[in-house]
């Protein structure tokens, strides 16, 4: 945890400056999964903050502190999946075009000779972006949450409310079609 | 193990393998210096508009209890109502034009029977 629980029990009884010690504890970690999850950076910082508004509002539903973190990821994605819907119903694209976006994006650094380090990480960024984009947003984030943000089981039972059992065959399913969408792109040299 | 199975564990862990360097490559994102303030306003907003629906949901929940509640006893006066007729309306409401008119109607569909039971008689 990145607070005290002490700290998490001020702030559901409504004390408005641990509340604030929250959010400054855990804004970089909510924003960071938020841009994994929505891939937008431009509006990143709106959905974390809708993330804490209704973190705000529904503090004392949660039950104890000790399940404070697996909540927050909770509220965060389900507002994300609420962005997502909603971009969806308005006709605007997840994410921009891939090859398109890459290519230029690779061609713009390397000819502006960004250092190489950079521009690979942000090859193997839109790499894994672009095969996330190949699944389901259901899978997209819960393979987000368990393999880049490294939850384990237990916290993604808390953040899901489903069963061990469950979650693993939800995370094999995931897992494979993302390993097809792998392999259909290895064959392609996409590498 | 075969090689289309030596194939997909390859893969597996290739797969592993590129998550965690995408795990790795992501960047932090950096809070806004207007973060906080927009966060407390949006919190305000959100409050507000809480407490307002909660100020109007209060009154209207009661006025519809009242309603229900009034319209209920006006139910329940009428069903006494009906019930205290006196017995020459009760006799012809049930002996209306309409009853007599079926219960004849049914009589004559089956004159089959009117028959055999006035044989029998």
């Amino acid at each position: 945890m990145l607070v005290d629980l002490e700290l998490v029990e001020k702030a559901r009884g409504g004390d408005a400056a641990a509340f604030n010690q929250v959010v400054l504890a855990y804004r970089r970690r909510v924003l960071g999964t938020v841009s994994r999850l929505i891939g937008r950076p431009e509006d990143v910082e709106d959905v974390a903050q809708e993330v804490f508004v209704r973190l705000y509002h529904s503090f004392d539903q949660l039950r104890s502190a000790e399940v404070f973190e697996p909540w927050l990821y909770r509220l965060t994605m389900n507002a994300s999946y609420d962005y997502l819907r909603r971009i969806k119903r308005r006709g605007e694209l997840r994410m921009a075009d891939l090859s398109d976006q890459q290519v230029l994006a690779a061609d713009s650094q390397a000819g502006s000779k960004v250092d190489q380090e950079a521009s690979q990480k942000t090859k193997l960024r839109d790499f894994v972006d672009a095969l996330f984009r190949t699944v389901s947003e259901q899978d997209r984030i819960l393979l987000t949450l368990k393999e880049v943000e490294g939850l384990s089981l237990k916290e993604l039972e808390h953040v899901y409310s489903v069963g061990e059992n469950v979650l693993k065959v939800r995370l094999f399913r995931a897992r494979q079609r993302v390993l097809k969408a792998y392999e259909v792109a290895a064959k392609a040299g996409k590498l | 193990m075969t090689d289309e199975q030596r194939a997909r564990s390859t893969g597996e862990d290739e797969l592993q393998d590129l998550f965690l360097r995408y795990a790795a490559a992501c960047p932090e994102v950096e809070p806004g210096s207007n973060f906080m303030p927009q966060l407390w306003e949006k919190i305000e907003q959100r409050g507000s508009l809480w407490f307002f629906f909660a100020r109007l949901g209060r009154p209207l929940a009661a006025g519809a209890a009242a309603l229900c509640l009034l319209l209920a006893l006006l139910n329940l006066g009428s069903r006494h109502a009906s019930n205290v007729l006196s017995y020459p309306d009760a006799l012809v409401a049930a002996h209306s034009a309409e009853k007599t008119y079926f219960a004849e109607g049914i009589r004559s569909s089956l004159p089959g029977e009117d028959r055999a039971a006035e044989d029998a008689h």
